[in-house]
């Protein structure tokens, strides 16, 4: 029958995992577009989208079989 | 019986499988993308394409059953015989246009899986089916995919929005628009991963079962490469239909909802293909748009769309056994029955290809290409304009016939005319 527990938890990891993607993405375009932009606040939205480019890049390391064995 | 030519045979309906799968399933990835004019059309299902070639060629792995155990094969079970895999490709490609063809996003594997489960019947008896797996792998996943892709896709437009709420007029969500160019390669570079070996797996499985191939043995190189050439061709051909359906049929999407959906389809699939709780692209990426059309106050979901997409995938598995089941009935008369089945085939694939062409009204798919490419063209002309101040919206003339009974108009209000404040429609406009 179904693993309900292994539904949980794809449950629980996409929810987590696609809420932080957006998040992030959402906080770093919301800091480089506010009005009055300061150095500290694009390095900040900077960071963001660079910790989304990382998430993506672990994408890409699940996607591919030959890089997790 | 001829074994050489029922190899042929199951050899080119795989690879049309194959084919029919890619352009199925362009929409997964590419719908949103199209909708929201982060990228046109024909750069998305370019990029696709090569997503799903390049995907193709990093699967090294190749499914060691055919039908992942809905029927009960290999030792102790039926032998699936290349006759049955033949019926059961009739049955799924058959299955697939007729999707295709009402513009419905349905499971490829789901289709592949009806045609075989209808083709053992006949050719082994209602026995060699197991139905707690087809219960457990095709029908609660069919019911809980939405359900989660849904609430995941939910959450993460409310999250967007909520981020990126400003108290002066000015959204620069149009920002989202590069951020889904990234989401949605993602899910076709994982859609030809995964479903391109479905069909290396069905050839070599044959190639097996006939004595070309020793046991256990890998696919040939030029089964890996002609498959992944199918995927990809079928991906840049573009299931036009279907990317309209999703695109625009379900919620009209925008960049942030388009953004949200993407991410939760990215995050849903590789999460359950990772964490062995198997779902189906199609029915996540369909519940994340509704979920991220829940997540717009003021955007309106075609519920109506949405049932139908519902039936057809619980329609999907009867439906295309019943076809397998008559081809396989058909196929017991031996090679002159499997020349009947293929000519059977081809007339019907031929007569459903027609008949979208002669209905270009509906959604012809020449037309349909200027139509995207015309929406956002005028999207860009209409930002152009929004810039000069002289309409408020975009898609102030797509959102009119949605207004809300219960609220006054404030879309077709020139931008001018209102106060600062919180104005939720107009505010999560984009």
């Amino acid at each position: 029958m179904i693993d309900w527990s292994a539904f949980v938890v794809v449950a629980l990891v996409s929810l987590f995992s696609a809420a932080a993607l957006v998040s992030l993405y959402s906080l770093g375009l919301r800091l480089l577009t506010l009005e009055g932009r300061s150095t500290a606040r694009a390095a900040a939205g900077y960071a963001c989208f660079v910790v989304c480019a990382l998430g993506v890049l672990y994408g890409i390391y699940l996607i591919v079989p030959g890089l997790h064995g | 019986m001829d074994l050489t030519l029922i190899v042929v045979l199951v050899i080119a309906l795989a690879l049309f499988f194959d084919f029919t799968n890619g352009f199925h399933d362009t929409a997964n990835a590419m719908a949103t993308p199209i909708a929201t004019g982060a990228m046109k059309p024909k750069v998305a299902v370019t990029v696709a394409a090569v997503l799903n070639l390049v995907g193709a060629f990093l699967s090294t792995e190749v499914a060691k059953t055919v039908s992942g155990g809905i029927i009960r094969e290999g030792d102790g079970g039926v032998q699936i015989s290349p006759e049955m895999i033949f019926a059961g490709l009739i049955g799924a490609v058959v299955w697939n246009m007729i999707t295709w063809l009402r513009g419905l996003p349905s499971s490829s594997s789901h289709a592949l899986f009806g045609g075989l489960i209808g083709a053992a019947v006949v050719g082994a008896g209602v026995s060699s089916v197991d139905f707690s797996v087809v219960l457990s792998k095709v029908v609660l996943p069919a019911l809980l995919a939405p359900l989660i892709a849904g609430l995941v896709g939910y959450t993460a437009t409310r999250l967007a929005y909520t981020i990126t709420r400003r108290r002066d007029d000015k959204s620069e969500r149009g920002g989202f628009r590069y951020g889904q160019i990234f989401t949605s390669s993602l899910v076709a570079l994982a859609h030809g991963t995964n479903d391109a070996q479905k069909t290396m797996g069905v050839i070599t499985l044959t190639l097996i079962a006939s004595g070309a191939l020793g046991a256990g043995s890998g696919p040939p190189l030029w089964v890996v490469v002609v498959c992944a050439f199918a995927i990809a061709l079928g991906t840049y051909t573009g299931g036009w239909r279907i990317i309209q359906t999703m695109g625009g049929g379900l919620t009209e999407v925008k960049p942030t909802q388009g953004f949200a959906a993407e991410a939760s389809t990215t995050a849903t699939v590789l999460a359950s293909s990772h964490l062995g709780f198997a779902l189906s692209t199609t029915q996540v990426a369909s519940g994340s748009i509704i979920g991220a059309g829940l997540g717009r106050r003021g955007s309106k979901i075609q519920w109506s769309t949405a049932g139908k997409i519902v039936a057809a995938w619980f329609i999907t598995l009867p439906a295309s056994a019943a076809v397998g089941a008559v081809a396989a009935l058909i196929a017991t008369l031996g090679t002159p029955g499997l020349v009947v089945d293929a000519v059977v085939g081809v007339v019907v694939i031929g007569g459903i290809f027609l008949l979208s062409r002669r209905r270009p009204h509906e959604q012809g798919a020449a037309m349909e290409v200027d139509v995207a490419a015309t929406s956002v063209l005028s999207r860009r002309r209409a930002r152009r304009l929004e810039k000069r101040g002289r309409i408020d919206t975009p898609a102030s003339g797509v959102e009119a016939p949605f207004v809300r009974l219960d609220e006054a108009a404030p879309t077709v209000a020139p931008r001018g005319t209102l106060s600062g404040g919180t104005r939720p429609d107009k505010e999560e406009n984009r």
